[in-house]
């Protein structure tokens, strides 16, 4: 269908070009207000452990406005998936970073004093850092019974019939590690009671209809008495799917009566948000001669850290993109989101869709080897076209141009397609 | 030694939430007192360019110039849910809102115009250029600003609503459409490794992204750079440096993202290959543009030296050690 377009696929200025680039986009950071108070975390400092507090002498500050803790939030628990987060940790700590308090002052200055006048006393309790062994029987838990948050599965054909039928066949463990989406704005926000006497807070987010839900929640309010107004955002991707800071301001600006403001510095910013999930992928891959797959088989390990955040999707996406865009009759697929006492895994960029062809396309490359073949050439051969069947069993009835794709690479590449084999 | 390679990535990704959880996008359109046209979704622009393509798909369904299109993204209270900014799925569904919405909205517009027109029916009633005029005989016309005018303080306005379609997964088996439409992409690139001191120079690099269709080419060229460099970072510079539960590298000092140093042009290839459940065929491409870099990174460097690198950040440390290794092992 060829259709003429008049504003669809042309290349007009980003419509929040020339406030950015002329410094008058807002950002929550630039938001003064009328009788402002300001507000900061204290966050754990080990990993897993119970916690204590004692605030009294901080709150003798003069210019101290309120130290919320747990016992000052009326629902104190709040998650994408599973409502496992606290607001205020109320007894275990599960990370470094874990918010256990929230001091509202005059100034920052009188922050950073309360922060260090709080005495917390800890029971440091084992921790367990590494996915794998968390999935063992007697590993420490990090939250109920056992740390297997989510097991995903695929089961299609017959694996060991296909590898069985495999003229080669790799083997191979890659591991993915967590990183941060080290977007430029650090997490900053204001809470204040709006005209009509609505709990507003101003921040940067990916979902605004998402924290409101959150905050009355949390605050235990109709939904109706919160309002959240997204400010422009420097930047996200998959970093502000969670909650920071929007309760937190939400709270005290209810309490106190008056606007709150928090900036995070970058240090806190890392231990805010969510990383991307690390893991461990073991693959097997089989191929006939002719160097068309017959048969995959994967266990994949996640990392999701001391939260569950979006750890099942992320692991859903990981299974159900690990074949990588190939046919392959014979798949299965173990997937595995796991906690640990590490920062916790959520949504990044990819989305667990990023971290499995760090295998499946090496898998490629080492099947082409034993079959002395190009690297273009096996793909040629096994990728997705339009009629395709997933391992999934979905079948792709349109937009699977990878064969285009391949072909427009390997012309702007130079690359030798079938005319030398792989090293 | 410095060894010279090539490699290639191929990946796909599915849009959306998935898994049969209700994928759902709301807009709506009001028609604004000057005859400009406000358009109100809750897709929160995070830098992807998602204002921009609203503003395009709107305009684009309401046959009216973009500067006549004026989006609102900002606050709960007057804009509708529109879900997360996130699963590339903002130009997908909110995009599909939007022109649902446009849609639902011409029809209102229609319904005015026949009125001010003194018309029988909307039949053959046309909206373009910022009018509303009947085919079969032109001269009966009115523009936007006139209905506005005409309508006074009374508001006219539309609803559109999309829901992407999948289904939930089998526990047992797996089996099911747990997301669409899939989004394809292939990077290749062509790199030095310096085997003693395990430094990457990436020489050449080719990224090739299905968009179904381009909305604003420039702004998925924007997205395709963006995508390269953070792969970039993931494949060869990011470290948390983590030990039990402790980051080490929390600041921008040790926790190294690419620089414009390292970053080497970027030959951008846009495929079309337009999607029919999607509005005017464009699929997202936020996360897509990013995935297939770090494989053709890996690749290319098993082709410059025959060392296979199976764990990530592949930094010169790691990789010297691996060289020589190899080297030991024969």
């Amino acid at each position: 269908m060829k259709r003429e377009f008049k504003v669809v696929g042309k290349n007009i200025h980003r419509v929040d070009a020339f406030k950015k680039v002329t410094g008058r986009a807002i950002y929550p950071e630039d938001i003064f207000m009328e009788n402002m108070a300001y507000g900061k975390t204290l966050r754990s400092t080990i990993a897993h452990g119970y916690v204590s507090l004692d605030t009294r002498e901080a709150e003798k500050i003069d210019g101290v406005l309120g130290i919320f803790t747990y016992k000052d939030v009326p629902n104190n628990r709040y998650g994408v998936v599973y409502k496992d987060q606290e607001v205020f940790v109320s007894k275990k700590v599960k990370r470094v970073g874990d918010p256990l308090a929230f001091v509202v002052a005059e100034n920052e200055k009188l922050c950073d004093l309360a922060l260090e006048k709080i005495k917390v006393y800890y029971e440091e309790i084992e921790g367990v850092f590494d996915p794998v062994e968390a999935m063992e029987e007697d590993a420490p838990k990090v939250h109920g019974k056992s740390n297997i948050l989510y097991h995903f599965k695929i089961r299609k054909g017959d694996v060991e019939e296909g590898f069985r039928r495999s003229h080669v066949i790799v083997e191979n463990t890659y591991k993915t590690h967590m990183v941060d989406h080290a977007f430029l704005q650090p997490e900053a926000g204001i809470g204040y009671i709006d005209e009509e006497g609505r709990v507003a807070v101003i921040v940067s987010t990916q979902y605004p209809h998402y924290d409101m839900e959150e905050i009355a929640s949390t605050l235990n309010i109709p939904i109706d008495q919160v309002r959240v107004i997204n400010a422009y955002v420097g930047g996200a991707f998959g970093g502000r799917e969670d909650i920071s800071l929007q309760i937190h301001l939400a709270l005290a600006a209810k309490v106190l009566k008056r606007p709150v403001k928090t900036i995070y510095s970058r240090e806190e910013s890392f231990l805010a948000h969510s990383k991307r999930h690390a893991m461990v992928m073991r693959y097997k891959t089989g191929a006939d001669k002719e160097g068309n797959l017959l048969a995959m088989e994967t266990v994949i390990i996640g990392d999701t850290g001391a939260y569950a955040s979006w750890g099942e999707n992320v692991m859903r996406k990981a299974g159900v993109h690990a074949t990588g865009p190939y046919y392959i009759p014979n798949v299965k697929v173990d997937s595995y989101a796991v906690y640990t006492n590490n920062p916790f895994a959520g949504a990044v960029r990819g989305f667990g869709a990023t971290q499995v062809p760090v295998a499946y396309e090496q898998q490629m490359d080492a099947l082409a080897v034993k079959l002395g073949m190009d690297p273009v050439t096996i793909r040629m051969k096994n990728i997705f076209k339009v009629g395709s069947e997933t391992a999934t069993g979905q079948i792709l009835t349109e937009g699977v141009p990878l064969e285009e794709c391949l072909s427009k690479l390997v012309e702007a590449m130079g690359y030798p397609y079938g005319k030398e084999a792989y090293r | 030694m410095k060894k010279r390679g090539r490699g290639i990535g191929l990946s796909f990704y599915g849009t959306g939430y998935g898994n049969g959880f209700p994928d759902v996008s709301n807009a709506w359109v009001r028609l604004l007192k000057d005859g400009k046209i406000g358009v109100y979704v809750g897709g929160a622009e995070v830098g992807q360019g998602a204002m921009t393509a609203f503003v395009q798909i709107a305009a684009e369904a309401l046959g009216v110039p973009h500067d006549r299109v004026l989006l609102e993204i900002e606050d709960t209270l007057t804009t509708p849910d529109s879900g997360t900014a996130a699963a590339t799925r903002q130009t997908y569904n909110t995009g599909n809102a939007i022109k649902i919405a446009c849609e639902n909205f011409k029809e209102k517009l229609k319904e005015v115009a026949k009125d001010i027109l003194n018309l029988n029916s909307t039949a053959a009633l046309e909206v373009k250029d910022g009018e509303v005029y009947l085919e079969i005989f032109p001269q009966k016309r009115v523009s936007l600003e006139k209905i506005a005018d005409f309508l006074g303080g009374n508001i006219l306005e539309a609803e559109g609503s999309f829901t992407a379609q999948t289904t939930k997964l089998d526990p047992e088996t797996g089996q099911g459409a747990p997301y669409w439409p899939y989004t394809f992409s292939a990077c290749g690139v062509e790199l030095e490794v310096d085997t003693i001191t395990g430094q990457v120079d990436i020489l050449k690099a080719v990224l090739v992204q299905d968009v179904g269709r381009a909305v604003n080419p420039h702004l998925v060229e924007g997205q395709m750079d963006g995508g390269y460099a953070m792969a970039l970072g993931y494949a060869l510079f990011e470290d948390l440096n983590l030990k039990r539960g402790v980051m080490g590298n929390r600041k921008f000092s040790k926790y190294l993202i690419p620089t414009s140093m390292d970053v080497t042009e970027l030959t951008k290839i846009i495929v079309e290959d337009p999607e029919s459940t999607a509005p005017y065929g464009a699929k997202g491409i936020g996360e897509p543009v990013m995935i297939p870099v770090t494989p053709a990174i890996l690749n290319a460097i098993y082709d410059a030296t025959g060392v296979r690198i199976t764990e990530l950040p592949i930094t010169p440390e790691k990789l010297a050690k691996a060289f020589s290794d190899f080297e030991k092992e024969g």
